[in-house]
């Protein structure tokens, strides 16, 4: 009997929760996590604040230990940061190195482990897909907040990571660069197979870029659902966003957080 | 649990740590690991200045030296505030006296002692001079600073009131500078202390500075250290009182960067 | 865009933050007034022009450059071996958080300690001689470069410590690109505070034990009653004052180009 082969996990949640101490005692903050994401998979989780969605992030990002359960990359227990998983943090100003020029610190994660010559063709490759190569030498402080952000996005794909984590990138951005910068993920997505766990608090957006809508609710954050996204690729700012099917799952999204 | 709150707060690590080199010392000195005849034990300290406080000694220059800081920095105040009050309030004062300012502040205080020398000779107000000069500036530049930050919308506001111009800086502005001001007070303060000592260890003979020189030249290195600790333990008690006076007083000056 | 930091708008743009020269109306309006009113040879209140043939008496006389370079011999070299001292222990108590909960009352009483209280002891322990100039100016200039270094490791923002873990960075590369460059303009205010104690303190061992130095020279004047050179001199150590904290202040400038304007402290 042919045995269709699953793709392999990238990443791999089984029961994880983190709980912290806070105040003498200790407060879980998500419990029961069970998640996984495939190669080149989009994987959206929306929540609304105080779920834990930062704490869940870097968990993943092995920047955190779960209390309980466990997370694997490629197969293998996470003992610190995993190589190939990239953070890209919401605070972009203090998770960029202000007094390093843009260009310099785009070339922050490979410029121990490439040549120079290599290093600066992939910065230059970088900034030209944030759209940033006029500013690489301003420094970062001298940016807007939304260009900051690209800045740090920009460092990520430098390094050309199995998966990239996003806490919230978007958030601080105006619409357009918002749109602009959606579309850049989901083509590097195609172009590098790249996978992709999208925090948000914007359900819209989390539909839109997603192939799969994970909820996280509750306090202790848990996930009850995973929704399956099936919408035509590629996605279109203005037509996807009009489907029907779009609107399904946005409305059974706002209801399945709470809203309405 | 109240208990163990009130215990983790107690920094076992820090005292431990005092406590530990306090012994190694006094160890040290007794089993003659440090032979040094200018290095006693902390216990020879320790009685020295019991002795000097039984004398009746210390309590004459610990006043001597506290009399000369109070003097000292109320005279500073005085003139640090009218002058920081006058080139706050009038652009013409800036423009005409801002650079003399910055000129005469990089100046050593100590620099006028010898000046103080020669026409006080050894007296308190040579010690006043070296003491008073460097005290003026940072409540000058704290006063001028309190006054320039005020927001401006505070300004409208009083007009919108119709207050006068002096009710507006009665009743808006001044209070507005105040904790600024305040710190500026603190640091001529430490400020006063630090120069005092300076001025009595090379201007006048009175005071705990000149009781460190004294015995320093007297070879009395337990007398010498228990004036020394006797000037960080003022130091450390004069910073936290006023610290702990002025907040509780004025709250907002504690949120003002120095 | 590098542009931006050509030296003439950068210089351009710090002269235009000076205050107006107008504002030197009132000391020269003092020292004309004092020139001219004071005829007689009043000892306690010598006129201007005293005070430069003090000075030039003083060139003359072959001493007044050796004091000049053995004064700021020492206040260089004193702050250097400071910085160098107050930054590396000031980081590794920084780095430790237990470390600097240990040290911690320690730290604050040598602190509060007026470092020309210590004057006598270093002269009863080291001697009359440049060592132990050298020594205090060093020892206690350091204090305020370490507290501040090793306040500014400690507030190093926690999401740039998470970057450095999350882009696998050793500890020595931890240290060199993430530590040192963020707490540099901490540094450099450590630097400011410790500079006018450099002064201060060199001149107040050379008054006290008359080694070689401006201050020895202040005090030797006072002593012979040289009343115009006692000014003179006290000009000229504010000249001296002067100049040293443009120096640094240009140096403080050139250093903190890179970093947000905000971190810098006047």
């Amino acid at each position: 009997m042919k045995v269709l082969a699953e793709p392999d996990f990238v990443f791999e949640c089984r029961s994880a929760s983190v709980t912290l101490p806070l105040n003498g005692g200790a407060r879980p903050i998500i419990s029961d996590i069970n998640l996984d994401v495939r190669e080149a998979e989009f994987l959206s989780i929306v929540g609304p604040s105080g779920t834990g969605k930062t704490t869940l992030v870097r968990m993943l990002g092995g920047l955190l230990r779960p209390t309980a359960g466990e997370v694997r990359v490629k197969g293998e227990i996470l003992n610190g940061p995993p190589e190939g998983v990239v953070i890209v943090f919401q605070d972009y100003a203090n998770a960029l190195l202000q007094w390093r020029t843009v260009a310099a610190n785009v070339a922050f994660g490979i410029e121990r482990k490439l040549s120079s010559k290599e290093c600066a063709a992939r910065v230059s490759a970088a900034l030209d897909l944030v759209g940033l190569s006029k500013r690489a030498d301003d420094y970062p402080w001298q940016l807007s907040g939304g260009m900051q952000q690209r800045v740090q996005i920009a460092r990520a794909l430098a390094l050309r990571p199995a998966v990239m984590l996003m806490d919230e990138p978007f958030a601080a951005l105006d619409a357009m660069t918002k749109a602009g910068l959606q579309d850049e993920l989901l083509r590097l997505r195609d172009q590098t197979q790249t996978s992709f766990v999208f925090i948000t608090h914007d359900i819209e957006e989390a539909v839109y870029l997603g192939d799969r809508v994970a909820v996280l609710k509750g306090s202790p954050g848990r996930i009850d659902e995973i929704v399956r996204v099936e919408l035509p690729s590629p996605r279109d700012q203005i037509s996807t966003r009009q489907m029907p099917e779009f609107l399904a799952y946005r409305y059974g999204l706002h209801k399945a957080i709470g809203h309405g | 649990m109240a208990s163990q709150a009130w215990s983790s707060r107690i920094n076992w690590a820090g005292l431990s740590v005092c406590a530990l080199m306090l012994l190694v010392w006094e160890a040290s000195v007794r089993l003659k690991f440090i032979a040094f005849e200018f290095f006693p034990a902390p216990s020879s300290i320790l009685s020295g200045a019991v002795r000097l406080a039984r004398e009746g000694i210390l309590l004459e220059d610990l006043s001597h030296t506290l009399l000369s800081i109070a003097m000292g920095w109320t005279i500073a105040m005085v003139i640090g505030v009218s002058i920081g009050l006058l080139l706050g309030f009038s652009p013409v004062a800036r423009k005409f006296g801002l650079a003399s300012v910055e000129v005469l502040r990089p100046m050593p205080g100590i620099a006028f002692a010898p000046l103080g020398l020669l026409l006080f000779g050894f007296s308190l107000q040579t010690e006043l001079v070296v003491t008073v000069l460097p005290a003026i500036w940072p409540v000058m530049i704290n006063t001028m600073g309190g006054i320039a930050n005020v927001h401006p919308r505070l300004t409208d506001v009083g007009r919108t009131l119709r207050l006068s111009p002096t009710e507006i800086v009665r009743h808006l502005l001044l209070p507005a500078a105040l904790p600024s001001i305040v710190v500026g007070a603190r640091i001529s303060l430490g400020l006063a202390l630090v120069m005092a000592i300076v001025a009595e260890i090379v201007g006048n003979p009175a005071g705990l500075g000149y009781g460190i020189v004294r015995e320093q030249q007297a070879m009395n290195p337990d007398l010498m250290f228990a004036y020394i600790a006797v000037v960080g333990v003022l130091g450390i008690i004069l910073n936290a009182g006023v610290l702990a006076l002025t907040t509780a007083l004025w709250p907002a000056s504690s949120r003002v960067a120095a | 865009m590098s542009r931006r930091f050509s030296k003439f708008s950068f210089l351009a743009q710090s002269l235009s933050q000076l205050p107006s020269p107008l504002g030197l109306l009132p000391l020269i309006v003092i020292l004309v007034g004092w020139q001219m009113l004071q005829t007689g040879n009043s000892p306690y209140f010598p006129p201007p022009s005293t005070w430069w043939a003090g000075v030039v008496q003083s060139a003359t006389a072959g001493k007044l450059l050796p004091a000049c370079t053995a004064s700021l011999q020492t206040i260089v070299v004193g702050l250097l071996l400071a910085i160098g001292a107050g930054a590396v222990v000031g980081i590794l108590i920084g780095i430790s958080p237990r470390a600097a909960r240990a040290v911690g009352p320690l730290l604050e009483f040598f602190r509060a300690m007026p470092p020309p209280a210590i004057v006598p002891l270093a002269i009863l322990f080291l001697g009359y001689d440049e060592r132990m100039k050298l020594t205090i100016v060093a020892v206690s200039a350091m204090w305020p470069i370490l507290l501040n270094t090793a306040s500014a490791v400690e507030r190093i923002h926690p999401i740039l410590l998470d970057v450095a873990t999350a882009f696998h960075l050793s500890l020595s590369e931890r240290i060199r690109l993430i530590v040192i460059p963020s707490v540099m303009p901490s540094i450099l205010l450590g630097i400011r505070i410790a500079l006018p104690l450099c002064i201060v303190l060199t001149l107040l061992v050379e008054m006290l034990t008359s080694i070689e130095g401006i201050g020895a020279l202040m005090i030797a004047a006072q002593r012979n009653f040289q009343s115009g050179q006692v000014y003179g001199l006290l000009v000229l150590v504010g000249l001296f004052g002067f100049l040293i904290n443009t120096v640094f202040s240009i140096v403080q400038a050139v250093i903190l180009r890179r970093w947000p304007p905000r971190d810098i402290q006047v």
